[in-house]
């Protein structure tokens, strides 16, 4: 209180605020420029390289032969699209002349920065665009189908103004340049939650269709190991559907292939077959082909694409169908027109083969229903038996040869129903069912490409609806027959062992053949059930409907879909599969192998990514600790000097003034008292304040910094440096008491005593020469 | 003038001062003596408060100088002069400037200071050193200058402490002219601490004699020291005897003892 009414008063108290006040102000300027000069002659160096630390956004490389006119392109499209971005031509090295580009801040945006490529993708000679903005990290080696999921959990991070892909990287734009401990640490932690499996397949072991199966690897991943995160991360996942596209004609392609006709051209005398050649045959033309004239309707024409090792040439038909190569003699064709006799053809029509099993498949299925009832009148038969069997063992000698002569009918009847393979109908009836999906695929296609190759397409769905329900039906039929097959066995062996042992017939689990004749029975009830007319009938049109798919529409269509399928960049050597990093490669290589169907593949766990050195940013980073180090050093020794030649000669007053009438004491105990008491004594208590003041205030407006010093140290380092100094502070400025006491019996107050005799006698600093302003005698 | 009753100092376990009094009327010039660490500058320091007391009175000109507060101790400290054995100038101040600067801090205007300083260093016949540093003078001058320091307030009261106590015996004389001239005129009430004895039989109205930070004899010269009635003052008589004895002691022309 009185301090701060002395504060108001033209008072001694009041020159020290003003001192100190001063001495701060000279003292942080001192700091400040003491760091910037380092500083500035460091960035100097270094922005005569790369420019300031984020001057400039981007940097554009132009080839220098085209400079002159990128920069006029540059220019044009920066008034365009940034209107007030800021143009500069920097270093040429290597033919490449660099400009740099600073972008107003509205534009530094996700979405420009992204989509920056494209802006600036028309400048002549353009050989590239990188990103200068800071402060900035980068993240590497981001598979491209993670990279949306990385980005949008950096960008929720403090301190982080965007992300964006930057080429292959992933570019985090900071707010500011100290949040970059901190983000960096976010980003490498949320790193290390994942991992990236890796599939690699050898040249050669390409799966046909990667992306789907990275798809089913990460769905079993999910399901088998109860993973909360797996996902196929080897493509974009923003291009989603133009995947699933592009995956389907390739399946398509692939069925599409598999039912062309395999066409073989063995070459004549004398010929050399080359891939690319085409071969022309009469097929269902009326002419044999002659030298000199054109393709005419109902020939047939071979391209082949395969030359084997036997210099047979494989091939497909482009023109025609296999069904019409009759004559197997053909012709060299170029350029439209028949050459000279090429070879022989041969060929395998799958769809044929499809056609011919289907109408197997309808003949068994005719049979089924006398199979069935058949198997059902011997079943109860043996179900007469197990009857009588049960009645007593007394009547076990009579019933013994009913059973075997009932074995003996089983036997007898059943055999042709076991004798059906039922398993391999079954897997008939499946491919069926199976290239009947195709097929109406393959038409749906064909609809979407050629509108008049409709088709029945209605009529083959329910075909295989129908199909299926045979499958399921023929399953039955299957256990009937093996069930007759158990029984028959039982009761051989009953028969086998009746005349040795009665324990063994004892032994006979009479119920269990019954229940399992009974259960035939059930079954056979089902068999019969089937419309055997509707499924040969449908399966009839099936049989005849195959072979119509013609080869030149095959192949027609299969051009068509690899022109499509080959603009799409589709990696085939590599899957890529992101998960979190809990789980080991170990477990996930069975799912893997069992998906890829071989374990010729290299599986190996990978980073999500990686933070990339930031060296510009780190050297900047490093600058900025340097220079803050110099204003703490500066504001340390400014304080230090302030205060010898400012303020001891007020601590030597202080000292005095308290040591009038102090007697000294003697003991340890005592010398230790003075010390604790001696910290809170006038002159200490002074000078750890002001030292503290002096160098907080200076730290702070110089923006002092010192590594591993926490802020709260820095008062403390400053009241440190006060203290030693008021430990010597009469020693540094002597005070002449007399002088002082001549002033007190001269009635001078404090104050006058202060300003007239001590600081004008005390060393020559700041203070001094505030205090001339105070002095009646100059 | 000058009362003081029972005043008492110590410092720790020393006694400086123990339950001194003396009365001192105006224009009276008294002499301290007493042996070395008895109180005397304790005593007299405490008269301006250069030195709190630790108990007693002291009124000035009626005013009880101990309840003073600062401001009004700083006003009656100018009405009395003091003079260090040490001389106590400012280094830095020219021998005229520290005349002045009571003056001018007391808030005369430097002007007016200056002709008042200038008479004081006329009173002690310094004027052509006025612009002398204290560095630049004998230790003599130097103490003229501090008598002129306090001459200039023309104090009611002037202290002296030992003021020759510290000078080479041949500038002595010169600084106990001054004295003697003050004395004589008695413009100010004089209590000066001296071990000149010439100074003190010649020129005291009284003298006081102090042991153990009291007082035990006073009386005018003549009697305290022809008939002494404490140890002291038989210490003194025979201190004047043994001096008369080596070399006769006369001052002024006259024959003392
Ligand atoms: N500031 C002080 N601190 C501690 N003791 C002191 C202080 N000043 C004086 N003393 C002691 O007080 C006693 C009286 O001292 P003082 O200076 O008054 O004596 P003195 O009569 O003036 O002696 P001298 O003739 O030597 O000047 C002495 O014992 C001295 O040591
Ligand atoms: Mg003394």
């Amino acid at each position: 209180m009185k301090f701060i009414k002395r504060l108001l008063r033209d008072s001694f108290e009041r020159d020290i605020v003003i001192l100190m006040i001063v001495s701060i102000f000279v003292g942080s300027m001192l700091a400040s420029s003491v760091s910037l000069t380092a500083n500035a002659y460091f960035s100097k160096t270094l922005a005569n390289i790369v420019g300031d630390y984020g001057e400039f956004d981007l940097i554009i490389s132009v080839r220098e032969e085209m400079k002159d006119d990128a920069v006029i392109q540059i220019q044009k499209i920066i008034d365009d699209a940034f209107p007030g971005a800021k143009l500069k031509e920097g270093p040429t090295l290597t033919g490449k002349t660099s400009f740099f580009v600073a972008l107003p801040d509205q534009y530094k945006t996700k979405k420009i920065y992204e989509d920056l490529g494209k802006t600036f993708g028309s400048i002549p000679g353009g050989a590239g665009i990188g990103f200068m903005t800071e402060p900035r990290i980068t993240v590497r080696g981001v598979p491209d189908g993670a990279k949306n999921m990385l980005m949008d959990n950096i960008a929720q991070m403090e301190g982080v103004r965007f992300a964006f892909r930057d080429g292959g990287s992933i570019g985090v734009l900071l707010t500011s340049l100290d949040k970059a401990t901190a983000v960096n640490s976010a980003v490498q932690h949320l790193l290390k939650q994942y991992q990236v499996i890796e599939i690699s397949f050898p040249v050669g072991s390409e799966p046909s269709n990667p992306i789907r199966l990275g798809e089913t690897i990460a769905d079993d991943m999910r399901q088998e190991l109860k993973l909360n995160f797996a996902q196929n991360v080897s493509i974009d996942g923003k291009n989603d559907d133009m995947t699933y596209a592009v995956s389907t004609m390739m399946e398509l392609r692939r069925f599409l292939g598999a039912y062309a006709s395999e066409v073989t051209v063995t070459p004549a005398q004398g010929i050399v077959l080359h891939k690319g050649d085409q071969a022309i045959f009469q097929g269902a033309a009326s002419d044999v082909p002659s030298a000199g004239q054109a393709v005419v309707q109902g020939n047939v024409v071979v391209e082949i694409t395969e030359i084997g090792a036997d210099g047979k040439g494989r091939g497909v038909i482009t023109h025609g169908d296999a069904g019409q190569l009759m004559a197997s003699a053909g012709y060299r064709l170029e350029k439209n027109l028949i050459g000279e006799p090429i070879g022989t053809v041969s060929y395998r029509n799958p769809r044929r083969e499809l056609g011919n099993a289907l109408n197997e498949t309808s003949k068994l299925v005719a049979q089924i229903p006398g199979f069935a009832q058949d198997a059902r009148n011997i079943s109860n038969i043996g179900l007469g038996v197990l009857d009588n069997y049960n009645s007593g063992m007394a009547a076990i000698e009579k019933t013994l040869g009913d059973v075997q002569s009932a074995g003996n009918i089983i036997q007898t009847s059943t055999a042709g129903l076991a004798d059906i393979d039922t398993s391999s109908l079954q897997s008939q009836i499946d491919s069926s069912s199976r290239a009947m999906g195709g097929l109406i695929g393959t038409l749906e296609v064909l609809k979407l490409v050629q509108a008049d190759t409709g088709g029945p397409l209605e009529s083959l769905s329910l075909t295989q609806r129908n199909l299926n329900n045979l499958k399921s039906t023929l399953a039955a039929l299957d256990s009937a027959a093996a069930n007759a097959r158990k029984a028959r066995l039982a009761i051989d062996q009953v028969v086998a062992s009746a005349n040795s042992t009665m324990g063994t017939l004892r032994a006979f689990d009479s119920n269990g053949a019954r229940s399992s004749l009974t259960d035939t029975n059930n079954r056979l009830d089902e068999l019969s059930k089937i419309n055997v007319p509707l499924v040969t009938t449908q399966l009839g049109y099936m049989a005849a409907a195959a072979p119509n798919l013609k080869d030149e529409d095959i192949s027609h269509t299969v051009q068509i879909l690899d022109k499509f399928i080959a603009g799409q960049v589709i990696p085939g050597e590599r899957i890529q599969i992101l998960t979190t990093s809990n789980i080991n490669t170990n477990a996930v290589a069975p799912i893997i192998f069992r998906q890829v169907g071989h374990e010729n593949v290299a599986l190996y766990s990978t980073a999500l990514g990686v933070i990339e050195p930031n060296a510009r940013g780190e050297l900047y980073r490093v600058l900025g600790e340097v220079k803050a180090i110099l204003a703490g050093l500066t504001a340390i020794v400014v304080t230090a000097v302030f205060l010898v030649f400012d303020h001891t000669a007020v601590m030597s007053v202080m000292r005095r003034r308290r040591k009038v009438g102090v007697v000294k004491k003697t003991g340890y105990l005592a010398a230790l008292k003075r010390f604790v008491t001696g910290l809170a004594v006038a002159e200490k208590k002074y000078g750890m304040a002001v030292g503290a003041i002096m160098l907080t205030a200076m730290f702070i407006f110089a923006g002092g910094g010192i590594p591993y010093l926490p802020w709260i140290g820095v008062p403390v380092l400053g009241a440190f440096i006060g203290l030693v100094i008021a430990g010597a502070c009469e020693k540094i400025s002597p005070v002449a008491a007399e002088e002082v006491v001549a002033g007190e019996a001269l009635g001078m107050s404090f104050d006058e005593i202060m300003r007239e005799i001590v600081i004008p006698a005390s060393r020559p600093g700041l203070f001094q020469k505030l205090n001339i302003r105070k002095m009646k005698f100059r | 003038m000058l009362t003081i009753n029972n005043l008492s100092k110590r410092f720790g376990k020393v006694v400086a001062v123990n339950g001194m009094s003396l009365r001192v009327g105006r224009g009276e010039t008294i002499v301290l003596m007493g042996p070395s660490g008895c109180g005397k500058s304790t005593t007299i320091r405490m008269i301006n408060r250069l030195i709190e007391p630790d108990a007693g009175r002291i009124i000035f000109a009626g005013h009880d100088i101990i309840s003073l507060g600062d401001e009004a101790l700083r006003h009656t400290r100018k009405r009395i002069g003091f003079v260090f054995q040490q001389f106590n100038l400012i280094g830095r101040l020219t021998a005229l400037e520290n005349v002045m600067l009571g003056l001018v801090m007391g808030g005369m205007v430097k002007e007016a200071a200056y002709e008042k300083a200038l008479s004081a260093m006329e009173k002690v016949g310094l004027v052509k050193f006025r612009d002398q540093k204290p560095s630049e003078l004998s230790g003599g001058q130097q103490q003229r200058v501090g008598i002129a320091r306090a001459l200039a307030f023309e104090p009611e009261l002037m202290l002296w402490d030992e003021p020759t106590a510290s000078l080479d015996p041949m500038l002595v004389r010169e600084v106990l002219v001054v004295m003697e001239e003050l004395a004589k005129y008695r413009a100010s009430t004089m209590l000066v601490v001296t071990h000149e004895l010439p100074f003190a039989l010649h020129v005291a109205d009284r003298i006081v004699l102090m042991d153990k930070g009291q007082v035990v004899e006073e009386g005018i010269p003549a009697k305290v020291f022809v008939k002494p009635a404490s140890d002291i003052g038989q210490r003194y008589k025979e201190l004047i005897e043994y001096q008369m004895n080596t070399s006769a002691l006369t001052l002024a022309g006259q024959r003392i003892a």
